[in-house]
């Protein structure tokens, strides 16, 4: 089959991104789960919902196994994606070598806003503490399987109140290492859902929450 | 303590947990190939969803906390062969992907796209294409081009993308035909110190195998896209 000849680079950015693939699904899914357990140790509740709202953040974190940290070869400078996006240096002013690293953690939070794929913190982040309306940010774990990628957050309510959680995020910090363990840091929220129903922490209870990345379905 | 109980609880998963295979992924990644003939005449335009992330792209993406806590690393395989463990620790002895500095240059960027004429059944455990179609000008090769890194992230409405491209020329006189792609990464690791530095080499990241061949005509060009997008 012969097609018209493509016009512009506008043409051919209408093909990047198709609307009329053959009814043939993505292998890419996520989730947010939530186990809430009562003070007795008591599973309560399991909530698991799909997430839909990854930030350009992530987009430009995975950018870095996909297309490296230089521009190329014999370009001494980082690609723009990670300088535009991330606000990351194009490069280290230093001794020695550079490299980069990062890690992510669960953020949770009582209110609510629109997603936008710019956003950079949750609506109303739920604090790490004892006090009123606060959550005892326990022990944070991550692990693969194939394709997949899990992370999840144990959380205790040591108040007389029960704690509503509506909203969760992936944080991430970037490490940048120089200059024999010199470091600087940037944080970023890779993603953002509300609960399709409000997560309820008893008094004196606890409650595990897990984010699911699978990329090979 | 925890989990007591556990059987008494009557679980119900709410209906649009399950993955019925409808709702809208939060992630995607497409596959464009664009074919010209001789006089640069779009021929033949190929889109397909790009499904394959490589195991070496998975442990590449995992989090500081998988290392802290497990005290493992992941095991990454180049394209020869060779393997790696990766364990990215925030000290300065430690190995970690390379960044640019101005004091030196170990370089880690994307090498290529590479297209290949043969197939394999498991993507995610690929650590090379099955046949790779060489760069030259000779019988069965194509002439490779630079591949292009995007200047930034595109931002519409609740979507981002962003997109590689690499072009690909044949001068070989025949046919030439592709039914394999992947994305390669020429993977540095450099520690602080400066002590131990490992130019890993090529690294195959994403693998896809097309979902129907394509055919370059002699003369003809084909140029590879591979978008990347949230919130599709």
């Amino acid at each position: 089959m012969v097609t018209p000849d493509l016009a512009s680079e506008e043409d051919i950015a209408k093909l990047i991104i198709p609307n009329d693939l053959p009814d043939e699904q993505s292998t890419f899914r996520a989730y947010v789960e939530a186990k809430v357990y009562d003070k007795e140790g008591h599973l309560i509740q399991h909530h698991r919902q799909p997430m839909r709202s990854l930030t350009r953040y992530f987009l430009a974190l995975m950018s870095v196994p996909v297309i490296g940290t230089y521009q190329g070869a014999s370009i001494n400078s980082a690609p723009s994606v990670l300088t535009n996006t991330l606000g990351l240096p194009s490069s280290i002013s230093g001794t020695n070598a550079g490299n980069i690293l990062w890690d992510w953690a669960i953020q949770l939070g009582s209110g609510t806003q629109a997603f936008s794929p710019t956003l950079t913190s949750l609506a109303a982040p739920i604090l790490n503490g004892t006090g009123a309306g606060e959550l005892s940010y326990g022990s944070l774990s991550a692990s693969y399987s194939g394709g997949s990628i899990y992370v999840s957050l144990q959380v205790t309510n040591t108040t007389s109140s029960s704690i509503s959680v509506t909203e969760i995020g992936i944080t991430s910090t970037v490490y940048l290492q120089y200059s024999s363990g010199s470091k600087s840091t940037y944080n970023f929220l890779l993603s953002y859902d509300t609960f399709s129903t409000p997560i309820s922490v008893p008094a004196y209870g606890m409650a595990v929450f897990q984010i699911t990345l699978s990329f090979t379905g | 303590m925890v989990g007591k109980g556990i059987e008494d609880v009557d679980i119900t998963m709410p209906r649009d947990a399950h993955n019925t295979g409808k709702d809208t992924p939060t992630f995607d990644a497409y596959l464009t190939a664009v074919v010209r003939d001789s006089e640069g005449r779009v021929v033949k335009v190929h889109r397909q969803r790009s499904h394959s992330p490589t195991a070496n792209f998975i442990g590449l993406m995992l989090p500081l906390t998988y290392f802290n806590v497990t005290g493992n690393s992941y095991t990454l395989t180049n394209t020869g062969g060779s393997t790696f463990s990766y364990k990215p620790v925030p000290n300065a002895s430690a190995q970690c992907i390379s960044y640019p500095i101005n004091a030196s240059n170990y370089p880690t960027y994307l090498l290529m796209i590479q297209v290949g004429s043969g197939q394999q059944s498991n993507p995610f455990s690929a650590t090379k294409l099955a046949s790779p179609i060489a760069n030259g000008s000779g019988t069965g090769q194509l002439v490779y081009g630079q591949p292009s890194i995007p200047s930034n992230i595109t931002v519409s409405g609740n979507s981002a993308y962003f997109t590689i491209s690499q072009t690909f020329n044949n001068n070989s006189g025949s046919t030439i035909t592709i039914t394999e792609v992947g994305i390669i990464l020429n993977l540095q690791f450099t520690n602080t110190n400066n002590y131990a530095n490992t130019n890993f080499g090529g690294v195959l990241v994403w693998y896809d195998v097309l979902s129907s061949s394509i055919s370059v005509p002699n003369g003809g060009s084909v140029t590879i896209y591979y978008t990347f997008t949230v919130n599709p």
